[in-house]
């Protein structure tokens, strides 16, 4: 099926190969797709290095207590955080958090005063110290390691597959021919996916 | 003779079967004696009939308030109304044990009567794994665990639900979760099937494909239901605050998504034999984890309706499936070799292992997160939280890079991509993404974490829509009106297109996510009879509370009004509830408005006193309900790849590449 399913397309790519033949395009239009994702992949950059540079407007109060509150956990609930607890104690941990940020001291030292007075299970996250640094650090290392590994299995079958063609870069040096081959492949290869026991493709054979 | 007596019959009788049924199953296959498999099969019948007995005998206790059940004394009282008195089934731990046990019975049936499309071999080894699972619950339901006991004394009244658990989201949220933890037991029994036999091939994949679709949907629609609950009962503004016990529920849904793609590269080129493997069982061994994890309270959690001693039975129970699991597994490493050669790591293929790769980081990482407390206090004797700021940093990426995956895949081909042909596919989704990377930031999205997720958000749902298009203009150009030609394509092709929608449905839930997680705004406000209230472009203005003794209850009700520009938009009753029973734990009617710019207002009633003074706490959450019309889209697109295929004539020319399917009426994939 995948055979005929091709040969339709085959014509279609040897007439199309025919035409792009007759008005050759230069180099820089041929690579046209790759220079549109790298432009938007530019615009993209620019747009967050932009807001990254200008992200510095200054948080209002209520908006620094919410962050700072939002990393203790309320010690009387379950599960809520003292940013969003409504019981009266995580009420007058905010009001203490306002004030000492109004006496301009530090998120972070507000939180270890926090730390001190309730103990360290008051913080909502792990801290990136001790013993606690292996709640970061585990998932992370074992995230890159398994990247690691994934690419060396990639790698290992690809070596095993030695009979398979190199994949072709996306070199200027190629020629029109193999790149409409190559499009006319992803085509026939859309077409395959789509045309396994469709009735619709079946009467295009039929004809053929 | 009481009702609960005969469910106690019931069980034991269903426990007596499902053993019959385990031995026969084994001695059948183990001999070839078909008598014995048939009479295997027939047992599993007759236990689903005896466990459909057990519940009715429950459900029956229940509406006729038998209080003389301990069960029933505990969990209802005469004042719930008739729906809450048959959810109160499972509102415990014993009853929705039996409701699990009760589940497995009733699937295990499905699959009985549709074990014809199965693989003959594996049936019978399928039938002694459910069994078994079964035999360990009933175990534990007839002994420690028992919904039936009676108390000598039967009370005049019972003590009722937990007033939390009475919300419409007691009707569907927990049957769905505890349905979905179930439902993986089927895939694991059929792998634990092929491991025996060594039947090793794609055949057992094909077979439990709709099985893991099923529990995949199944499980989905528990985690969003469960999400829209807390958020619309818990007044915290949210709706996933990583407990642990949300996490236990999202992990085999986690390790079931991975191999639901993963699965797919096995079909199709032959390898990740040993990976889909450790996939089906991974969700099998999880979802008896999570079970374990709620039931023990070795972790401490909001889900603490439960505990008791049976975390031990759990644990057991867990160790053996693990220690059998990898027995098996290890004794037929060796047939698991790969069938087909590996061609490029630009590929479709490529970035499945990509996407499996990421899928089981999370999990992993909140597998970490959510059992780092316990090995602190184990190793350091030290207590510790991890809490969603934590899950945040580690996941929220992990989310970003997983969608942008999302987009590339469905642009590659299997085997291999030319560059030249991915550049292409690439186009118009980067450009898509990078003019929503511009426009936003002029709308006001300050946020560049917020721009960042939204650009990949465009991304991903610009490459789903150019990806239908471009199906649909191929069948156009075979001659087919455009419209005809979408229809045909979901028609067509479910699974591709099923695979779609839900996709783009993950997309709209990440929006809501990071709308939520980047622009909510919170503020408290304690106002007096006529006083406003201002936050981000609306007023509130307070009228009044009102105060109402109902038979069972009683409730406060404040009156506001929302504004905005002048205008009024409608009235708003922000409330508490407080039953007579559970005094301590008044329940928030919270008032959510869903604004058209798909904002919504969340009010919540922190205090009250008198008719004229109120605290609340306002909310305003963006996006929020995209996180529900994701779920929609992802029951919708689950439901159409789960969907069964019209069976057609045998194909004429037997395609060789969508392999070599051993009987007509195995689903073809062509995803």
């Amino acid at each position: 099926m995948s055979e005929s399913a091709g040969s339709v397309t085959k014509k279609q790519l040897e007439q199309q190969v025919a035409e792009t033949r007759k008005a050759q395009p230069p180099v820089w239009y041929r690579s046209r797709p790759m220079l549109i994702v790298a432009l938007a992949v530019i615009l993209l950059a620019l747009s967050w290095t932009y807001m990254l540079i200008h992200d510095e407007t200054s948080m209002t109060l209520d908006q620094r207590v919410y962050q700072v509150a939002s990393q203790l956990k309320c010690p009387i609930c379950q599960g809520e955080s003292v940013a969003n607890s409504p019981s009266a104690l995580a009420q007058q941990m905010r009001g203490i958090i306002r004030q000492q940020l109004q006496e301009g001291k530090s998120e972070q030292q507000i939180i270890q005063y926090f730390e001190q007075s309730y103990g360290p299970s008051i913080v909502w996250s792990p801290p990136w110290q001790g013993f606690s640094l292996l709640a970061w650090l585990v998932p992370i290392i074992l995230l890159l390691g398994g990247t690691v590994v994934v690419f060396m299995v990639m790698l290992d079958w690809r070596k095993a597959a030695a009979t398979a063609p190199a994949v072709s870069g996306a070199g200027t040096l190629e020629t029109i021919e193999v790149d409409e081959k190559e499009l006319a492949e992803y085509r026939k290869q859309v077409e395959e996916e789509l045309a396994a026991e469709d009735p619709l493709f079946w009467r295009r054979e039929e004809k053929h | 003779m009481y009702f609960s007596d005969l469910g106690v019959i019931a069980l034991m009788l269903a426990t007596g079967f499902a053993v019959f049924a385990v031995i026969t199953a084994v001695l059948g296959a183990a001999r070839d004696i078909p008598q014995l498999k048939t009479s295997a099969a027939r047992a599993v019948l007759v236990v689903a009939v005896f466990m459909l007995l057990a519940a009715a005998a429950l459900i029956i206790s229940f509406l006729t308030h038998d209080f003389g059940v301990r069960y029933v004394a505990e969990e209802s009282s005469l004042a719930m109304p008739w729906y809450y008195v048959t959810a109160a089934f499972y509102g415990g731990q014993q009853g929705s044990l039996l409701y699990w046990a009760v589940m497995l019975a009733i699937f295990s049936a499905i699959f009985v009567l549709s074990s014809k499309r199965a693989p003959a071999a594996l049936v019978p080894y399928v039938i002694a794994t459910l069994m078994t699972i079964l035999t360990f619950f009933l175990i534990v339901l007839s002994t420690v665990s028992n919904p039936f006991t009676r108390s000598p004394v039967a009370p005049p009244d019972g003590q009722g639900l937990n007033p939390l658990l009475l919300d419409p989201g007691m009707l569907v949220h927990p049957p769905m979760l505890l349905m979905g933890f179930m439902s993986f037991a089927v895939p694991f029994a059929f792998a634990v099937a092929a491991m025996i036999t060594g039947r090793l091939n794609s055949e057992w994949l094909r077979s439990i494909r709709r099985w893991m679709l099923a529990s995949w949907t199944i499980q989905t629609v528990g985690l969003i239901l469960g999400a829209w609950w807390a958020y619309h009962v818990l007044g915290w503004g949210g709706y996933w605050s990583w407990d642990p016990v949300e996490n236990a529920a999202l992990l085999p849904w986690l390790t079931a998504t991975a191999f639901l793609h993963s699965s797919m590269v096995q079909e199709r080129r032959g390898m990740l034999k040993v990976w889909n493997l450790v996939l089906v069982v991974a969700s099998f061994l999880l979802s008896i984890f999570g079970t374990f994890e709620v039931r023990s309270g070795v972790i401490s959690s909001v889900h603490s309706f439960a505990y008791s001693d049976i975390g031990a039975y759990f644990l057991v129970f867990l160790a053996i499936a693990v220690i059998f699991s990898l027995g098996l597994f290890f004794f037929r490493l060796p047939r698991l070799q790969a069938e087909q050669e590996f061609d490029s790591v630009i590929s479709r293929e490529g970035i499945f292992l990509f996407n499996n790769l990421l899928l089981t980081g999370i999990t992993f990482a909140t597998l970490w997160g959510t059992l780092f407390p316990l090995i602190t206090a184990v190793v350091r004797k030290q207590e510790m939280t991890v809490g969603p700021p934590f899950y945040d940093n580690v996941n929220g990426p992990l989310l970003g890079v997983l969608v942008l995956a999302m987009g590339v895949g469905p642009l590659l081909a299997w085997r291999r991509t030319s560059m030249r042909a991915l550049w292409r596919n690439l186009c118009v989704p980067a450009l898509v993404a990078a003019l929503f990377a511009i426009i936003l930031p002029l709308l006001g999205v300050t946020s560049v974490l917020a721009n960042i997720g939204f650009a990949i958000c465009a991304f991903t749902a610009s490459a789903i829509f150019y990806e239908l298009w471009r199906g649909a203009k191929v069948r156009h150009s075979h001659g087919e009106p455009y419209v005809l030609a979408v229809l045909m394509l979901f028609n067509r092709y479910r699974q591709r297109y099923g695979g779609y929608i839900i996709h783009l449905g993950m997309v709209i839930l990440t929006v809501g996510i990071i709308g939520s997680q980047f622009f909510q705004q919170q503020q408290d406000f304690t106002l007096n009879a006529g006083q406003s209230a201002n936050i981000a472009g609306y007023q509130l203005t307070f009228l009044g509370n009102i105060d109402a003794h109902n038979s069972d209850n009683e409730s406060i009700t404040s009156q506001l009004q929302i504004w905005q520009n002048g205008q009024l938009l409608r009235y708003i009753y922000p409330g508490r509830t407080i039953y007579n029973n559970f005094q301590d734990q008044p329940v928030s009617q919270i008032s959510i408005t869903t604004m058209p710019n798909l904002t919504d207002i969340y009010v919540f009633l922190a205090d009250w006193q008198g008719a004229s003074q109120a605290q609340i706490r306002v909310f305003i959450n963006p996006l929020v309900v995209l996180v529900w019309y994701g779920g929609l889209f992802m029951l919708f697109g689950g439901v159409i790849c789960w969907w069964p295929e019209r069976r057609r004539a045998p194909l004429r020319a037997a395609p060789v590449e969508h392999g070599a399917t051993s009987s007509p009426a195995a689903t073809t994939t062509t995803v």
